[in-house]
């Protein structure tokens, strides 16, 4: 569920989920930038084997690539994003070929690609905010 | 004295994750970190562990065949975004099943099953790479390596080293429990020998240092399932 912005020293962008983030690394800022730094830059060879995984029609390896990338959006508190994976790899489970599945890939490789632009704006706000506060 | 820990998992902020909260914890040295199973087979295989902390789907092989293929068992808790593995995790004995991403919380009750009076008996006993033994009024200790074979005299068993012999009460049965898997294997009711320590097989018998042992025919294909045979 998203909650609204509720950490006291730093405001996330609505979609992320603070009170999550709280849960997870307190106020912790510097490692919460770390955290959006190491996902940044391991996001982009996850996303592509996800796509390379469809340009094959290979639902198997669809269903992989999208459990590996899955809970990395919970770690940047992007939740919602996690659960529409999970609904994804479920589907992906019952598909017998990619062909059944073409719309909702459509609408997760949208989302995840916008997702990761959201974690490079907050990476680059964390990064900014902890090199003023720290 | 930390727990030795190996973190097997190919979600790298997830790794990054888990490895701080070891780090904070106090109790959890990591000794490394491996993202497929075939890597974490090639290191547990040659180095002893405390706590495995192994995620589940991973490219290749399954945290699964990795336990099915490992040849002694630290404590595993289990690491994974998939609730659907919990019964497995059941089957396979495993101490926590930690749900990604969990929080510190909840990672250090896991923690605290590792130090539950179930959960210690073979900490620092199976995993570890040497063993105190009682012997003539004091404490000895015996690193593994050194151990050729143990062999049964009744209510006493006798730690065969290639320089000495150890004498003290015990039992194959207990000790059998005890030593590290890794290293150790039951070949005949009265021998646990040095699996690295073989020179040769003939028939019924192994021999190691010139000592001729028995190996039961109960035994036998334990024996030869973990014998590098090309």
């Amino acid at each position: 569920m998203v909650q609204p912005n509720s950490s006291k020293k730093f405001t996330f962008n609505e979609q992320i989920d603070s009170s999550y983030l709280h849960s997870l690394y307190e106020n912790d800022f510097q490692y919460i930038e770390e955290i959006f730094g190491t996902t940044l830059s391991h996001f982009d060879p996850d996303f592509e084997a996800l796509q390379q995984a469809w340009q094959q029609g290979d639902v198997v390896a669809l269903k992989k690539a999208v459990h590996k990338i899955k809970p990395t959006f919970g770690f940047v508190g992007l939740t919602h994003v996690q659960q529409q994976c999970k609904e994804f790899e479920d589907i992906c489970q019952k598909a017998g070929t990619t062909d059944d599945i073409s719309q909702l890939y459509q609408q997760i490789v949208t989302t995840l690609a916008a997702s990761r632009e959201l974690i490079a704006a907050e990476y680059t706000k964390l990064k900014d905010y902890n090199s003023n506060h720290l | 004295m930390k727990w030795t820990s190996v973190i097997v998992e190919d979600l790298q902020v997830a790794a990054d994750y888990l490895a701080k909260c070891c780090e904070k914890s106090g109790l959890l040295e990591v000794k490394g970190h491996f993202t497929n199973v075939q890597e974490a087979l090639n290191y547990l295989n040659k180095n002893s562990v405390d706590v495995l902390f192994l995620d589940v789907e991973m490219p290749g092989a399954t945290g699964f065949d990795l336990l099915d293929q490992l040849a002694y068992y630290p404590k595993i808790i289990l690491t994974t975004s998939k609730q659907e593995y919990a019964y497995n995790a059941f089957e396979y004995n495993v101490t926590d099943f930690l749900k990604k991403p969990f929080t510190y919380q909840r990672f250090q009750e896991a923690l605290n099953k590792l130090t539950s009076p179930a959960g210690d008996s073979n900490i620092s006993s199976t995993a570890s790479d040497h063993i105190f033994i009682k012997c003539e009024g004091k404490l000895v200790r015996l690193n593994n390596d050194d151990i050729l074979f143990i062999e049964s005299m009744g209510d006493y068993v006798k730690f065969v080293t290639p320089d000495k012999k150890y004498i003290t009460h015990n039992t194959i049965k207990n000790l059998e429990e005890k030593v590290n898997r890794q290293c150790f294997i039951k070949v005949h009711r009265s021998y646990i020998i040095n699996i690295n320590k073989i020179d040769d097989i003939r028939e019924n018998d192994l021999y190691i240092k010139g000592n001729e042992i028995p190996v039961s025919k109960a035994h036998k294909s334990d024996v030869l399932k973990r014998l590098n045979i090309i």
